[in-house]
């Protein structure tokens, strides 16, 4: 496995970059799930200040990973996939990088309208994007969620897809992202 | 959230000097003939509070207050100032974290509507700056306070402007589960500006 990716596999960056963002993504589902049974108090402002401190990691990491593709090839999918499995990965490839930015942002947007600033694991604290906005608060809190139903669907489309390549189809479009697997 | 205390500490924070030594009654240093009166103008000002919510620095502010300043600029130690800070008009921009800073945990609007800081003189502080000497009434609790001044001529008056921090927890802002410190910090800035008339 290289470090870059070559037109046969993902590199050893991609492939932290993509399961490290899928384990923080499963982490924010379990951390915002939690802090939606806590009562308002303190247990609650510690949990979503986890929540927010972990987005933006999300956040920092998609932009790495963005930055990363575009100086790197890509693997050729076009000899393993119909024209319309193609089509699909495409569609569902550009869906994922632009929720794994516009999640953590309606999230960061929705903190700065409420006036609730987002700190970084009280390392230091973001720049409030807008000033405090009920309304356009409101607008954000619905946004964030419907993107994060979004996510979830397209996500799991995308892991049927890998799977389907893997079980059915039996190829390497599946492996050729996994850890520590060589492609044969 | 965490705001909420913060709120309450605001309320302290027209008072806002630092020194916090627990003194348990409360003074009753109303301006006595300390020179020329001065009173909020009516643009008011701004009552200010910074606190520490998950890590992340958030303002709010009390929306209602009055000043009254006994200060003459040939001796300024004869200084005298009171501030009423009406508790009930804080103001975080979340109108559920307002809710919750005025609950029985937090400020206890309902059982105590007002804070007060009150002095009877002012001092020279180690820096040479003008100084309140004066006891800040929080939520039934007074101690204390120094409240660092400045007092400068404007054409309409006096602006008066101070910066000061205090703990919110001495003031007993923060009961049950709002005593930790975790999610809200105990510390709370208090910025206070305000622009004052020549009473009549």
């Amino acid at each position: 496995m290289t470090f870059r990716n070559t037109t046969r596999s993902w590199g050893a960056l991609t492939k932290a970059l993509h399961w490290i963002i899928v384990i923080l993504i499963i982490v924010q589902f379990f951390i915002a799930s939690r802090a939606h049974d806590l009562p308002r108090g303190p247990a609650l402002i510690e949990a979503w200040g986890w929540h927010k401190s972990v987005g933006m990691t999300i956040f920092m990491l998609a932009i790495i990973r963005l930055v990363w593709r575009w100086m790197n090839p890509v693997p050729d999918l076009t000899a393993e996939t119909r024209a319309w499995e193609h089509t699909l990965a495409k569609i569902s490839h550009v869906l994922l990088y632009a929720l794994i930015f516009a999640v953590p942002l309606t999230g960061w947007l929705m903190s700065s309208a409420k006036n609730f600033p987002v700190s970084w694991f009280s390392l230091f604290q973001w720049p409030d994007l807008i000033a405090p906005d009920r309304a356009l608060s409101e607008s954000m809190e619905s946004a964030h969620k419907i993107l994060v139903k979004v996510l979830v669907g397209v996500a799991l489309l995308h892991a049927a897809g890998a799977l389907k390549h893997h079980f059915i189809d039996k190829n390497n479009v599946l492996r050729r992202m996994l850890p520590f697997s060589r492609i044969k | 959230m965490t705001n909420y205390l913060a709120a309450m500490v605001a309320a302290a924070a027209l008072f806002a000097g630092a020194s916090q030594a627990a003194t348990p009654a409360a003074g009753n240093p109303a301006a006595g003939n300390n020179g020329p009166r001065w009173v909020q103008a009516p643009a008011g000002g701004s009552l200010d509070f910074v606190f520490d919510q998950a890590g992340a620095a958030s303002k709010g502010s009390f929306k209602q207050f009055t000043t009254e300043l006994g200060y003459d600029e040939k001796s300024p130690a004869t200084g005298s100032l009171s501030v009423k800070v009406q508790i009930g008009t804080v103001d975080t921009q979340d109108q559920e974290r307002n809710e919750m800073l005025l609950g029985a945990d937090l400020f206890d609007a309902q059982k105590f509507p007002t804070a007060q800081y009150s002095a009877s003189s002012f001092s020279r502080s180690a820096s040479g700056g003008l100084e309140a000497v004066g006891k800040l009434t929080l939520r039934g609790v007074t101690r204390d306070l120094r409240l660092p001044l400045k007092i400068t001529r404007t054409a309409a008056g006096l602006e008066l402007s101070g910066e000061a921090a205090i703990k919110r927890l001495d003031y007993g802002v923060g009961q049950g589960d709002w005593k930790t410190t975790e999610g809200v910090g105990d510390e709370v800035k208090i910025q206070y500006k305000v622009a004052l008339v020549k009473a009549k």
